[in-house]
């Protein structure tokens, strides 16, 4: 080949040779079938960070901080300059983006050889992705731009918002295709094969959407769904032997109870291991892997709502003498020590913190941890049925509901309820004028059973700000009572004395209604100053 | 014989030794000697003689009229040393006189950059050519240099130069864009890993190097050629005795300047104060500041004297139509940073042969060894963590062992001193460059070079991070090794034919034709594992193989075959033109987008050969005036941006795969054009010449990575940029740039005894968007530092690439009426505590006039282009003494300084900060200009011009003191030349800039983020003692 003419044309094609080209893959059943598996794991690192729980955790009164790259979070200062809040947004448009790719690409790619269930199932479950990526953005900031296809807008990227009505609408839409086309599973033991998303997690997902969408009839239709069709089983209850705590050991990823679960590679490095115990865990001692800087520790607000006989607490929170075998073995467990303090609240987060590599199969690494995530647990479905059949009221004896609320407190070992009261702000019979004391310093206090079940079951699980923003209604720009539980809790610090003197000092005059919406990161702003205006509705495709 | 005479003589070289084997003819007649061992030589000339020529390989060939005299005395001269101004220039493919170039060539010999202890030849120009703009990104050993000739001409491609080392290609680009983005390094804080791509070369090595400014004169290089092409010709062997050279210095560096920082008593204050503001109790220890000590001076610790040495020798002469050029050398820097040094080895052979009068060989060989450490790197690493260290916290406990923060001092910082010595993060990297060609005079005028070289590249990455305990706070169980091998194969096949022939005396023609063939290999691998036993053996096999990870990536086979054609016609000296023509065809496209034409033409006119001019000769000569046109391309792009693939990331449940990136079918080359003016011309007798330079660049399909923003393809988040789909590469929008280079030299005194030259080049740059892509309205560029992920610059059309945006400060809320009358920013109401707007925050201004502070005010807030560079250098002679003063300067530029977040934002816990923001705005301390403490993130840390300075400077660049032994007295000794000098460089920099160093350069040769400094390695300073010897 000397001379260009006469060089054949083949000499100047060089595709990648460590890379399968997108004309290349999606040519079998396997292929199709891995092409999803992406979705469930690093697009999620950055909100898994540290910026997803701030935001649910902090924000919602259940985690404190000195730290400077949170603190925002936990006094509602947050810009649109702050590094986590950026990570939040990238991340879950990385996910969107890539969700959007196999969505676009396999109707053309696939030959028509595979089996079109299997595309089929591999739509749903990206749609699915994609519609929790968007449940999760629309929460977080409220009206965000719907991309279906990134090719629609590389020619021209300024993007409006859209409406959060339309959000909501684009993730149903998506559900429901998932939940018409993911394969049917029933789930057991503790299996790889529980790891992939089913039509169940779809209607699971649904329920839980529709509950914020405050459509109780859709939101009891999918949670009876669900748990009518045995997919699921719940930890202690439909299996034996398994208490709450072990939902969160590492050897129990993909159990019966997961209904969505980020995948985590413990030996995938930074950025495709899970990264939550390397912030929370109180020390390296835990971690054995020089992280474990204990940025976030339970509030004094959250350790009050625990009854002491709540089998959670020891699996959510760690008290100084709390110990624990499973962490640290080869030292003989792991105790608490007596002057851990890390946020002043003489405490510090358990739940997702699973010890050094050796305690877990010897994978996991600094900042990347093997144990799965969950996004959605099936206990989750007992309280969205019990909240849906409620549709509001403040209180019920209706026995279906009880039954679904009390099977989730005789699991955490509390008594059953006779009935679910969730009235909202009561007088405070304690109350003393000018006390600090713990019950005693407000006049009035709020009172939600349903809400109070959720905190103590899904604390640390990235959820309870969400709960928070709800409670005020769907779409509500307005948020009188939320407003008023977060200036209540005590965020504050306290003294050495046992047992401590609490300082007072955590209760909020920040918060505003504005503070339910977190700003859409500056850089995006700046490329985008549409994303400034007021959102529009979105055109259906 | 009847009429004949006898001519004896002695032919000796500049240096006055004796020249043995030249051939010394009669012209047009057949009667040719050869002078003997001593240079003698004896003629017998026939009656029709009148002509005798001295020709001798590597000297100008010379010829005399004989006059009748009996004896002929001569002096030949080195054909390729640049002792008087005939010299030759490379211009690609070929070489030309220098006073017949028609385009714009910057040339700096040898002896221009001796003696100057840098380490890398791109760091030597800086200063040296006109219009070649060179910052170190790092003063760091081994790393990358920013060099960009007349500025910049695209936005996302690599800026840096086709290096064109012995006619091997180099690419510029630190960070491998063209093959797979990947720098050879790896770094432990997320920091710059860009490697200097031409540290293999041994500056020592180096005969000249030409740098091809204008179109005309690169075009002939076409698609690599828009940011210009600096020719490097090493050292060939001279014609002589067998010559011996040795240079070698020794000296030390050391840090010029460290930023004030507070000491303990100032510290405990403001921790004081931090704790009021946050509000949780202030520390017991420091009750009483005014009874502690200084406490601990970070910057003393990782700072430290470092000594640097190289010593090169040299063997080379030239025999029997050969000559011959070796070398080896060492250089060893080590680094004035804890834990950073630079070594490197290099041999080199250089050969050629006549070994026919019709064919000529020759060959190129060199190898080098390199080994760098770099345990924190640049930005975010070493430098960064020591200013924030605490002056509480000590460097060793009591027991020798390393200390750090206490368990709850969330945001303390891991010990820097620890960290320096005991990472391990090192890269060793191999490089054979080298080739072979073959002359073959085909007719008299017509020669064919054929060509074949190579350039491979090896290197070695490791990481390992050790167990340690600088407990409580930082602890680590459990090892952690990262290697990664990355290799690159690099070949090139060229053949062409040169026609030179001068037609009825006045007509000369150089033609060149040929064709060329260039492939690239490029592979890398990665592996990692971690929980080791031991800290010492730190290698793969020896890590838990359960943790272990694996990682490789091969590059697609990146060919680029081209035709070229150049003529260059000259008449009577006076008139010439130049046209060049190349065609590239390039892999990197798509079939039916491969193939790109570059022409570009070049004309000059000797205005000082005109009958006219003559009675001006003595004010004016050598005056010429140069135009030139051409259109070169830009084809550092990635490989198959044509297509998508699939990246393998593992995840949970085995090899999960994301799409790589936003593919572009239609992507084709770019076309930048440049137009040249150029005048050049000697004054009062040769004694000041002078050249100057406009020129204007502009492009079509101009070639761009698309900047998209996160919501359609997500973006690094929480520093992974896993899953993130790259935007895609496209053709459109327009960059035009002006500008214009001087270069003077002047020769201010010319006695026996003393001499006094000045030379100084000064460039002026400047460039314009003039459009950008469809739908593109700006391109907005981000930094992340620490909690913060700021946008700091902004590129439209109408403005420079790379312009700072952000807020504008008016001033500081200091009153409650200015804090009631103010516009609302960004929605905080008037209330203390980080979230609302309160006294001791900073007041921005209403730029648009809404009544509020919001996104919609921010505007442009400088340009990081500097206005002009400029370099002096004086060199003065006494006797056997030498004196030279460099100077090197930049005015204009504004720097983003981003290590102020850290270091001035006020808004940690147990964290250092400079010292004068110790004085904060309080009630009580009213006047201060420090906005008041917040925790965390706050309006007052937004990009805004309180960040943004002055980066002029003017830098003492180099000084060097020489003496040279008198020759009678090297004679005694045996020595050729002898000579002493001592050399300090970076003596000093006068500046406003309140960073550590006003030179920036790009972080990561990104242009959009130039002058943006998050905390760079400054530049040492270095004093140095050498010797320059040959015998």
């Amino acid at each position: 080949c000397v001379v260009s003419s006469s060089c054949k044309n083949e000499y100047f094609d060089r595709p990648p040779k460590s890379q399968i080209t997108v004309d290349n893959f999606y040519q079998n059943a396997e292929q199709v079938n891995a092409s999803t598996l992406l979705l469930y794991s690093a697009p999620w690192f950055g909100y898994s960070g540290k910026g997803g729980w701030s935001i649910t955790e902090m924000s919602g009164g259940n985690g404190r901080t000195y730290s400077a790259d949170i603190i925002n979070f936990q006094d509602f200062s947050v810009t649109g300059t702050n590094f986590e809040i950026s990570a939040v947004w990238n991340s879950l448009y990385i996910e969107v983006a890539q969700a959007n790719a196999i969505i676009n690409n396999l109707p053309t790619k696939v030959p028509a050889s595979v089996d079109g269930a299997v595309v089929n199932n591999a739509l749903g479950e990206a749609r699915l992705w994609r519609a929790l990526a968007y449940f999760h953005l629309v929460r977080v900031f409220g009206a965000v731009p719907i991309i279906e296809n990134t090719f629609d807008y590389v020619a021209d990227y300024q993007v409006p918002r859209h409406q959060v009505t339309d959000v909501y609408k684009f993730i149903v839409n998506d559900l429901k295709f998932a939940e018409a086309n993911c394969y049917a599973k029933t789930r057991s033991g503790v299996s790889p094969s529980n790891a992939k998303v089913s039509s169940g997690s779809a209607s699971a997902l649904l329920a839980k959407v529709y509950l914020y969408m405050q459509d109780y009839a859709n939101a009891l239709a999918e949670a009876n769904k669900v748990i009518n069709s045995g997919e699921f089983k719940l930890y202690g209850i439909d299996v034996p032997g398994k208490s709450f705590a072990d939902l969160f050991l590492t050897a129990n990823n993909n159990n019966e109870e997961s209904v969505v679960a980020l995948q985590w590679a413990g030996n995938g490095g930074y950025g495709r291991g899970n990264p939550f115990q390397a912030a929370v865990a109180y020390n390296s001692q835990i971690t054995g892997t020089g992280d474990g800087y204990g940025q976030m520790a339970p509030t004094f607000d959250l350790q009050d709502k625990f009854d002491p006989n709540d089998l959670r607490r020891k699996a959510t929170y760690m008290l100084p003498g709390d110990k624990y075998p499973e962490i640290n073995q080869a030292a003989g467990g792991y105790t608490l020590p007596a002057d851990a303090n890390s946020q002043g609240t003489h405490a510090q987060v358990k739940k997702y913190v699973v010890g050094t590599p050796a305690d877990n199969g010897g994978t996991g690494g600094a900042q990347s941890s093997a144990n799965n995530t969950y996004l959605m647990r099936y206990a989750e479905l007992f309280l969205i049925k019990a909240e849906a059949i409620m549709a509001g009221a403040k209180t019920s004896a209706d026995p279906e509901a009880l039954a679904a609320i009390n099977t989730i407190r005789r699991r955490a070992g509390l008594g059953n309820l006779a009935v679910i009261d969730r009235t909202g702000f009561v007088t405070n019979p304690t109350y003393v004028a000018g006390s600090n004391k713990r019950g005693e310093h407000w006049a009035t206090v709020y009172r939600d059973d349903l809400l109070d079940e959720r905190r103590r079951e899904f604390a640390f699980e990235n959820d309870y700000f969400y709960d928070l923003m709800r409670l005020d209604g769907y779409n509500k720009t307005s948020h009188p009572i939320a407003l008023q539980i977060i200036k209540q809790q005590d965020k504050g610090t306290s003294d050495s004395q046992t047992p401590p003197n609490r300082y007072g000092n955590g209760y909020l005059t920040n918060i505003t209604d504005a503070s339910f919406v977190f700003p859409i990161p500056a850089t995006e702003t700046a490329a985008d100053p549409k994303l400034n205006e007021a959102p529009v509705p979105y055109v259906f495709k | 014989q009847n009429g004949s005479t006898v001519v004896k003589g002695t032919i000796t070289d500049e240096k006055g030794v004796t020249l043995p084997g030249v051939t010394i003819s009669v012209k047009n007649a057949q009667i040719s000697v050869i002078s003997n061992i001593d240079g003698n030589y004896t003629i017998t000339v026939p009656a029709t003689g009148k002509v005798l020529t001295f020709s001798f390989i590597g000297m100008e060939r010379q010829e005399v009229s004989i006059n009748g005299r009996g004896v002929i005395n001569i002096t030949l001269k080195s054909s390729t040393t640049s002792l008087n101004d005939v010299n030759v220039v490379a211009i690609g493919y070929g070489t030309q006189r220098k006073q017949d170039v028609n385009g714009a060539i910057s040339s700096v010999k040898a002896a221009d950059i001796a003696n100057i202890p840098q380490v890398s030849v791109d760091q030597l120009l800086q200063g040296k050519a006109a219009g070649v703009t060179i910052t170190q990104n790092s003063g760091g050993p081994g790393s990358a240099t920013s060099v960009h000739i007349r500025g910049i001409t695209s936005l996302t491609l690599s800026n840096e130069p086709l290096y064109i080392i012995d006619g091997v290609p180099v690419s510029g680009d630190a960070n491998n864009r063209t093959t797979s983005g990947r720098s050879q390094q790896l770094s432990g804080n997320n920091g710059e890993t860009g490697v200097s791509p031409l540290s293999f070369l041994n500056p020592s090595d180096i005969e000249s190097i030409d740098v091809l400014k204008d179109a005309s004169a690169t075009a002939i290089y076409g698609s690599r050629a828009s940011n210009g092409v600096i020719i490097i010709t090493t050292k060939k062997g001279k014609a002589g005795n067998f010559r011996v050279g040795y240079d070698g210095y020794y000296g030390i560096q050391q840090q010029g300047t460290q930023l004030p920082m507070l000491n303990l008593k100032q510290y405990a204050k403001l921790q004081n104060a931090l704790a009021d503001v946050i509000g949780i109790s202030r520390r017991g220890e420091f009750a009483n500041p005014e009874l502690l000590g200084e406490g601990t001076n970070w910057q003393d610790e990782i700072f430290k004297t470092a000594a640097q040495q190289s010593h090169q020798l040299s063997f080379s002469g030239a025999k029997d139509n050969t000559d011959y050029y070796i070398s080896t050398g060492f250089v060893n820097q080590d680094g004035t940073v804890l834990g950073n040094d630079y070594k490197r080895y290099n041999v080199r052979a250089n050969i050629n042969s006549q070994v026919k009068s019709w064919f000529k060989v020759g060959g190129t060989m060199a190898g080098s060894y390199s080994f760098q450490n770099t345990s924190l790197s640049n930005n975010t690493g070493i430098i960064y963590t020591a200013l924030l260290s605490a002056p509480d916290q000590v460097v060793y406990n009591a027991d020798g062992t390393f200390a750090g923060p206490q368990a709850d001092q969330v945001g303390g910082q891991n010990n820097p001193v620890q960290q320096a010595l005991r990472i391990t993060n090192n890269l060793a990297r191999y490089n054979f460059n080298g080739g072979l060609y073959a002359d073959i005079k085909i007719l008299k005028d017509l020669t064919l070079r054929s060509e074949g070289n190579g350039d491979l590249n090896f290197s070695a990455a490791k990481l390992f991070r050790p167990t340690y305990n600088n407990g409580p706070r930082f602890v680590n169980l459990t090892a952690s090794l990262q290697e990664y091998n990355s290799n690159s194969v690099y070949w090139t096949w060229k053949e062409y034919l040169t026609y030179t022939h001068t037609f009825a005396k006045k007509h000369y023609l150089q033609a060149t034709a040929g064709h060329e063939l260039i492939n690239i290999n490029y592979k890398d691998n990665s592996a990692g594992v971690q929980s080791f036993l031991s800290n010492d053996l730190q290698s793969l096999s020896l890590g838990d193989a359960k943790t272990a990870t694996l990682g490789e990536y091969i590059g697609p086979t990146d060919v680029l075959e081209s035709a070229f054609a150049r003529a260059i016609y000259t008449y009577n000296d006076r008139y010439s033109l130049t046209a060049t023509f190349r065609s590239d065809r390039s892999s990197k496209f798509a079939q039916g987008h491969q193939t790109g034409y570059f022409p570009s033409f070049g004309a000059s006119w000797r205005l000082s050969e005109e009958p006219f001019f003559q009675n001006l000769k003595s004010v004016a000569d050598n005056v010429k005036i140069r135009l030139g046109y051409g259109q070169t391309g830009n084809q550092a792009v990635p490989n198959y941006l044509y297509g998508s693939a699939l990246n393998a990331v593992v995840t949970g449940q085995g090899t999960g795969f994301g799409i790589d990136k936003i593919a572009n079918p239609n992507l084709t080359w770019e076309t930048a054009i440049q137009k040249n003016l150029g005048l050049d011309f000697s004054l009062f007798n040769n004694r000041i010449d002078a050249s100057v330079d406009f020129w204007k660049k502009s492009s079509k399909n101009f070639l761009f990575q698309a900047a998209l923003p996160a919501f359609l393809v997500g973006q690094t988040a929480e520093y992974s940029g896993t899953g993130v789909i790259s935007p895609p590469y496209v053709n459109g929008g327009e960059l035009k740039a002006n500008g214009f280079d001087i270069s003077i030299t002047s020769r201010n005194i010319v006695s026996k005894n003393f001499k006094w030259n000045t030379s100084i080049v000064f460039s002026h740059y400047a460039n314009k968007v003039a459009s950008l892509y469809t739908g593109v309205p700006f391109i907005s560029q981000n930094v992340t530092t620490s909690f913060l992920a700021l946008p700091v610059t902004r590129t439209q059309v109408g403005t420079s690439v790379g312009e700072f945006y952000g807020y504008k400060v008016k001033d500081l809320f200091r009153t409650p009426e200015q804090l009631r009358n103010a516009p609302i920013q960004f929605g905080r109401p008037m209330q203390t505590g980080s979230g609302g707007t309160y006294l001791g925050d900073i007041q921005y201004e209403d730029l648009n006039n809404d009544g509020k502070i919001d996104a919609n005010d921010q505007t442009f807030l400088g340009n990081p282009n500097p206005k002009f560079t400029y370099g002096i250098t004086n060199n003065f002679s006494y006797k056997s003494l030498d004196l030279s003063i460099f100077l090197n300067g930049s005015y204009g530029a504004k720097i983003f300084n981003v290590l102020n977040y850290q270091i001035a934002g006020l808004g940690s816990l147990y964290q250092n900060q400079v010292a004068y923001v110790a004085s904060f705005w309080a009630p009580s301390n009213p006047t201060s200009n420090v906005p008041r403490p917040v925790a965390g993130d706050n309006p007052n840390l937004l990009n805004s011009d309180r960040f943004i300075e002055s980066g002029s400077f003017l830098r003492i660049q180099n000084v060097t003191l020489g003496f040279t032994l008198p020759s009678s007295l090297a004679k005694k000794i045996k020595v050729e030349r002898l000579r002493f000098y001592a050399s300090g460089q970076n003596l000093y920099v006068f500046t406003p800039y309140k960073g550590l160093d006003p030179e920036i350069g790009s972080v990561n040769q990104n242009v959009f983020l130039t002058n943006v400094d998050l905390g760079r390695f400054p530049i040492p300073r270095t004093i140095v003692f050498g010797v320059n010897a040959s015998f």
